[in-house]
């Protein structure tokens, strides 16, 4: 096989096999979900019932990097956020109208709980608001700031039927690490949670088939 | 035993890889179905401002007194923001004549990266450059697309956040409705 391809299969390979295992459907009710978004050709994973839709799509480090470094960032930086487990997410109240009840979302309540880690005890994510001192402290651009500040999730919002966002959210570990997501909210006041269960940040490295045995 | 490496990416990735690298943060979300605006309580004052557009032209929100303002914060990053620019066009074209202003701040970015971004979606209506953030941090924003819309007495009457397609009818109703 051509060095070029076998080095296509070994990228494909893993997001074939996502995409081909029997999980749970994208728009399975009150059940998590995952595979490969269409769109980004990445895998996600989803939480999503009738009120609330909660998605997270992996993010590439190097998608990351490039993204910060073309809004102003200097490479050092671009490269902390970059190697923080960044995913997009995309979160929705699924009601219509005013008479939808409420979603309340707070990133504070998340949790993250590494897998591969036998002492791995859940933790926060790491949130804008801690990003954002850092950045001040590294000296980064006002123009690169305000655009870090838009383009990771809000820390606390209310969506009211029909209102969504999106925004980067990191989680602050390793790349290719696996852990198990809480997701907290309320709906109308009402406490929720649920979990994403082997959720992976993306990794910079890529197993080839150059070095792999036959 | 297998080994990892840095990949030595092949032509074929590299163009699908720098499409990604190029792009903001993917799967914007788009505004389906039954679409709304959120009312807002006791319609408190619009925040002024008093900005400069690309071209210098200067920008205020008192200049529309009288009108009802489809009020957008946006960026050229921000995938969803780029996904209803041409619904807002359509919007600005089926309203101008009704008393109805179309305008879009632009968070924190450049007259360049606008003129940029507008060869590939032309628009035709105001886009004032909030270029410290401070005019979008006045407003109750939490994340872009966020719309407002603003009856004409400067009063923010509606808002939705995240995108939506503004030329449906049924959103553009309400606004009208602000005008009767």
């Amino acid at each position: 096989m051509p060095p070029q391809l076998g080095r296509l299969r070994a990228v494909l390979h893993p997001l074939l096999l996502l995409a081909l295992t029997p999980l749970t459907s994208a728009c399975a009710e009150d059940d998590p979900a995952q595979g490969i978004d269409p769109q980004a050709g990445l895998p996600f994973w989803a939480w999503q019932d009738a009120s609330v839709e909660i998605r997270l799509i992996q993010r590439l480090p190097d998608q990351t990097r490039g993204f910060f470094i073309a809004r102003g960032f200097s490479s050092e930086s671009a490269d902390r956020i970059a190697r923080s487990c960044v995913f997009q997410s995309i979160q929705r109240n699924r009601g219509v109208g005013a008479a939808a009840p409420v979603v309340d979302l707070d990133l504070t309540q998340w949790q993250v709980t590494p897998l591969d880690d036998p002492k791995g005890s859940p933790r926060p994510l790491a949130l804008k608001e801690a990003w954002d001192e850092e950045w001040e402290k590294a000296q980064e651009s006002q123009a690169a700031r305000i655009a870090f500040r838009w383009s990771l999730f809000p820390t606390r919002q209310t969506f009211r039927g029909g209102d969504y966002n999106w925004g980067m959210i990191s989680f602050g570990l390793p790349p290719g690490t696996r852990f198990d997501l809480t997701l907290r909210w309320t709906l109308d006041g009402e406490p929720q949670e649920a979990i994403l269960r082997g959720v992976s940040c993306a990794s910079e490295l890529v197993e080839t088939d150059e070095t792999a045995p036959d | 035993m297998r080994h990892l490496k840095r990949p030595t990416t092949p032509w074929p990735l590299a163009v699908t890889f720098m499409a990604l690298l190029l792009s903001g943060p993917t799967h914007a979300g788009t505004a389906s179905g039954d679409q709304s605006l959120t009312p807002i309580p006791e319609r408190p004052a619009a925040p002024e401002f008093d900005l400069k557009d690309p071209e210098d032209r200067p920008q205020r929100l008192a200049d529309y007194r009288g009108k009802a303002v489809i009020l957008n914060f946006w960026a050229t990053w921000c995938p969803p923001c780029r996904e209803e620019m041409p619904s807002m066009q359509r919007a600005h074209e089926a309203v101008s004549g009704d008393g109805i202003a179309l305008v879009a701040i632009n968070v924190g970015e450049d007259a360049d990266t606008i003129e940029q971004f507008l060869t590939n979606y032309p628009v035709e209506f105001p886009l004032p450059m909030d270029l410290d953030s401070r005019v979008v941090q006045s407003y109750p924003v939490k994340g872009l697309p966020t719309t407002f819309v603003i009856d004409p007495e400067g009063r923010l009457a509606y808002v939705a956040t995240g995108g939506r397609e503004w030329d449906d009818p049924k959103l553009l109703n309400q606004v009208r409705a602000l005008k009767d």
